[in-house]
């Protein structure tokens, strides 16, 4: 990539190395706009989604409805991007669902608007759920019951105590989460494709549209795109990691300055993401079966199923193709996640070990996939690119892992050492320590992880598509391909599945980690095993 | 002198034919039991559909199998072969068939991205219409690099509830959306549909239409092109979202049509009104015209890259493709309603019933880059 957008292109006869890429780009009328637009999208999306989290956390962690909200979490998560995109533009747009409720055109704009508040609003809606989701586990961690009623005895609130103690512990601890969630924003195409700005679009669609131009003449403005937009990444992740900073370390006087806090009505939130979520899917349903629908009837005028009929057939190959892949992929994933989650516990205690760095983890999250990727298909073109379910599902694998170490985060940060010394003092091999005692404890995260991991891999477009040579077409890809003829019915059915597979895989993964135990269940479950083990290994003693 | 010529002449009268010699019988065999991959737009459903009856019948009748692998813009193929010619990959490439036609041709042209001349060797070429100008793309002669397929005309499309005397011409459509604000647009410059409707507007615009089918020179683009920009400066200003959005396709035109947001749609497909109906799309009152001058015509083509795998499967299904049962069936119009590129006397069925407008031949390509480019300056941000 780093060639390209120097201008080594042999293919098109550019030998020459030089800065045409980054003049061309330069030179674009309205770079500077759609630059502008980027980070205001990325910042905006980032920074409200990470406030509405938090203060959906401060008023119903562990209230009346915190149950609900963490069962409705994973369907939820389930809904990948492009599916919600598409629902959320069959529900905003000038005719859309609710125009249609009103009975006359909206004139409001919140689908393709020139400011990306329709994309900023989607992405902050999409990515509240997978803040609460990774906070679970950090706020288990943090003794909150505790923090609160030692606030409470030296008078302040709650929400004192939320904001003033548990924001800057818990800043911290999602800051990678974080990183994703802007990273994210920052480098995504297919939602910004359906809903963003197109006046100018956003720098990554730019970049995209560039990198597929007819006039090979224009890869280098592609690379050099890519490389800029690498660099964004880059400036926002410094510009977030700095305000953090600023936040818990450099000004900290906000924490200490008397009984002031911000009202925010978590609970207002929390309803009207859920709300707008799950309406989508009703919406997708209706869409799918509809054979006319003209705008301003309220629902279809003539339904038909012909267009399910019609797929039927192609769609079990192309399940079973989205489904295949997923599964490796997140399995690998898992297996590699675990193995460096144990290596840098063992680093940890062991200072002379070298310790796998969060950072290099994070880049296939981090960096922006455009940017990754074409690096990936002319590498694999000069190896044997034939092998395209091997590529493919190593790109997979690459985008999949950093979630689920992400999602294995907090639980094995928050298990308990000490069991392992107990196990190991009773004589157990390591393996069998962790097979009998850590293994079983941390199964429900476990099973969690896998499923967010099979979410991702389900939900990826562009390492399918470059890597895949087309040969390979799972639904995501489908969808996307399908959005360019704008069919709302049959744009409906592949976000319906898109979003169906994923939510099959969650239930399997909830329902398996019930089975297992929730994780204080196994805690209780654990401090009795101990104490048994307790037992037995004093009745061994009396036995000798 | 003149004997130079001729043997000059003769030299290249031999190498041509040596290129030209296809043995169609060897091709078939190689043929059967050969996949080919078919990078060709997927935005349709009709279309697909098509694409997946095709597939069977080659694979009953020839054993080939069709693989449409479906593209939101059949540039990605192109730079999916620039990639590969990048990294000398010069058999067992990944793209068997592309569907492509203007820009796409030159381009794959250009950078020589083309296997070698087939189209005229095909059995099914003494089908074709020659009174079509099947062997030029865009003015860019296509000397047999690519098969045609279908016809396209640019025309438009209105609700004749809505609507009883849609605009016969550039100048009437902007008095309209003067009376009708916010009602017309036309899809973004540089997709394809836009940049079509910007070459049709200045075609009747300008006042001498000829240097528009010659080679863009830099000298007079500038005043040449000054009445498109005029006008548009005026029809944007009255255009749906004051000119500053605009659909992004052809498709999402058809969509607002539907939706009332616009009076009037776009398509290269003088049957989209038609099959759209049948697909419930669109009401049944609405009705595809062209305007009074005509309707811009190109023709879209089917090609094999240099490095295709199964060229010879492919060179067998482009050959099916173009065979009259596969036309007639593609221009059925509660198929696709694609026009076919074959004699009227060979087609059958509902296909028979198209009625090509009026047509305005494509100006020069290199207008096309020169206009897009002058769009994005002046309003594409």
């Amino acid at each position: 990539m780093l060639l390209a957008a120097f201008g080594y292109i042999p293919a098109i006869d550019q030998y020459a190395l030089s800065l045409d890429g980054f003049t061309q780009l330069l030179a674009w009328p309205g770079l500077s706009q759609s630059v502008v637009l980027t980070l205001f999208v990325s910042v905006a999306s980032t920074l409200l989604s990470a406030l509405c989290c938090f203060a959906i956390l401060q008023s119903c962690w562990h209230s009346r409805w915190w149950k609900q909200i963490e069962t409705l979490l994973a369907p939820i998560m389930a809904l990948p991007h492009v599916a919600f995109a598409v629902g959320f533009a069959f529900l905003f747009t000038p005719s859309g669902f609710i125009a249609r409720l009103l009975g006359e055109q909206i004139n409001w704009q919140l689908v393709h608007d020139q400011y990306g508040l329709g994309l900023i609003a989607a992405l902050t809606l999409k990515e509240i759920p997978f803040l609460l989701f990774m906070s679970i586990p950090l706020l288990k961690q943090l003794n909150i019951n505790t923090t609160l009623i030692t606030a409470q005895s030296l008078g302040y609130n709650n929400a004192q105590a939320w904001q003033k103690i548990i924001l800057p512990q818990w800043l911290p601890k999602i800051r990678f989460s974080l990183f994703a969630v802007m990273a994210y924003s920052i480098s995504v195409v297919d939602v910004a494709l359906i809903i963003g700005p197109t006046q100018p679009p956003t720098l990554s669609v730019l970049v995209w549209q560039w990198l597929n131009d007819a006039d090979l003449a224009t890869l280098p403005k592609a690379s050099a795109g890519a490389l800029l937009l690498l660099l964004l990444c880059l400036l926002v992740l410094l510009g977030i990691r700095l305000t953090e900073w600023i936040m818990t370390v450099k000004c900290r006087t906000w924490q200490s300055s008397g009984r002031f806090s911000l009202p925010i009505g978590g609970k207002s939130i929390i309803t009207i993401t859920y709300l707008i979520t799950l309406t989508t899917l009703p919406m997708l349903l209706l869409w799918s079966v509809a054979q006319r629908w003209r705008f301003p009837d309220i629902t279809p005028s003539t339904w038909s199923l012909r267009f399910w009929q019609q797929e039927w057939y192609y769609l079990l190959d192309i399940i079973t193709n989205s489904i295949m892949i997923a599964l490796v992929s997140a399995t690998i994933a898992l297996f590699f996640a675990i193995v460096i989650h144990e290596h840098s516990i063992k680093a940890s205690l062991n200072k002379g070990k070298f310790k796998v760095p969060r950072l290099l983890i994070s880049i296939p999250m981090l960096a922006p996939q455009l940017s990754l990727l074409f690096g990936m298909q002319v590498a694999t073109l000069y190896i044997a690119h034939q092998h395209y379910y091997l590529w493919v599902t190593w790109a997979h694998t690459f985008f999949v892992f950093p979630y689920v170490f992400l999602a294995l985060d907090g639980p094995w940060r928050s298990y308990d050492q000490r069991l392992d010394k107990v196990g190991a003092s009773l004589g157990m091999s390591p393996f069998k320590v962790w097979w009998q005692i850590k293994r079983p404890l941390l199964l429900p995260a476990i099973w969690i992880a896998w499923a967010v991991g099979i979410s991702v891999s389900l939900a990826q477009y562009l390492p399918t598509l470059m890597l895949g040579a087309g040969r390979i077409s799972t639904l995501t890809t489908e969808a996307v391909a399908l959005s360019s003829g704008q069919d709302r019915r049959i744009s409906a059915i592949y976000a319906l599945l898109q979003s169906i597979t994923p939510f099959v895989f969650y239930i399997i993964a909830i329902v398996a980690s019930r089975k297992t135990g929730s994780l204080e269940q196994q805690r209780a479950n654990s401090a009795s095993l101990t104490s048994t083990n307790r037992v037995t290994t004093h009745n061994v003693s009396i036995s000798k | 002198m003149r004997k130079l010529f001729v043997g000059l002449g003769l030299l290249l009268v031999s190498t041509f034919s040596q290129a030209a010699e296809l043995d169609w019988q060897a091709v078939e065999a190689k043929a059967k039991g050969q996949t080919v991959y078919f990078y060709a737009w997927g935005g349709s459903p009709e279309i697909n559909n098509y694409l997946r009856w095709a597939d069977k019948r080659l694979n009953s009748e020839y054993g080939v199998r069709i693989k449409h692998v479906k593209v939101g813009d059949i540039a990605e193929a192109i730079t999916r072969l620039a990639a590969e010619k990048t990294a000398k990959k010069n058999s067992n490439g990944s793209v068997d068939m592309v569907w492509v036609n203007g820009e796409n041709f030159k381009s794959m042209k250009r950078y020589d991205l083309i296997t070698d001349s087939f189209a005229t060797q095909l059995p099914n070429w003494q089908y074709v219409d020659k009174t079509l100008p099947v062997d030029n793309d865009f003015s860019e002669p296509t000397l047999g690099l690519e098969a045609p397929w279908g016809v396209g005309q640019l025309v438009f499309i209105y609700d004749t509830q809505t609507l009883s005397n849609p605009p016969a011409s550039f100048n009437d459509l902007l008095a309209y959306a003067v009376k009708h604000p916010n009602k017309l647009s036309y899809p973004k410059p540089p997709s394809f549909h836009g940049t079509s409707f910007l070459k049709a507007a200045l075609l009747e615009l300008a006042s001498n239409n000829a240097p528009l089918y010659q080679p863009v020179d830099t000298q007079t683009f500038t005043t040449i092109s000054a009445p498109l920009w005029d006008y548009l400066d005026k029809f944007h200003a009255v255009a749906w979202r004051q000119g500053k959005q605009f659909p992004a396709s052809a498709s999402e035109t058809i969509q607002l049509l539907d939706d009332g947001e616009l009076d009037i749609a776009i398509s290269f497909n003088p049957n989209e009104a038609t099959t759209s109906q049948q697909s419930g799309k669109l009401s049944e009152t609405t009705v595809a015209y062209a305007m009074a001058a005509g309707a811009l015509s190109n023709i879209h083509f089917l090609s094999i890259p240099w490095n295709a795998s199964a060229k010879e499967g492919a060179l067998v299904a482009i050959n099916f493709l173009l065979s009259p049962e596969a036309q007639s069936r593609k221009g059925d119009l509660a198929i696709w309603g694609d026009p076919t590129v074959l004699s009227a006397s060979h087609i059958t069925g509902s296909a028979k019933n198209t009625k090509l407008f009026k047509s305005i031949p494509e100006p020069h390509p290199s207008w096309q880059t020169a206009l897009e480019a002058e769009w994005q300056k002046r309003y594409g941000h």
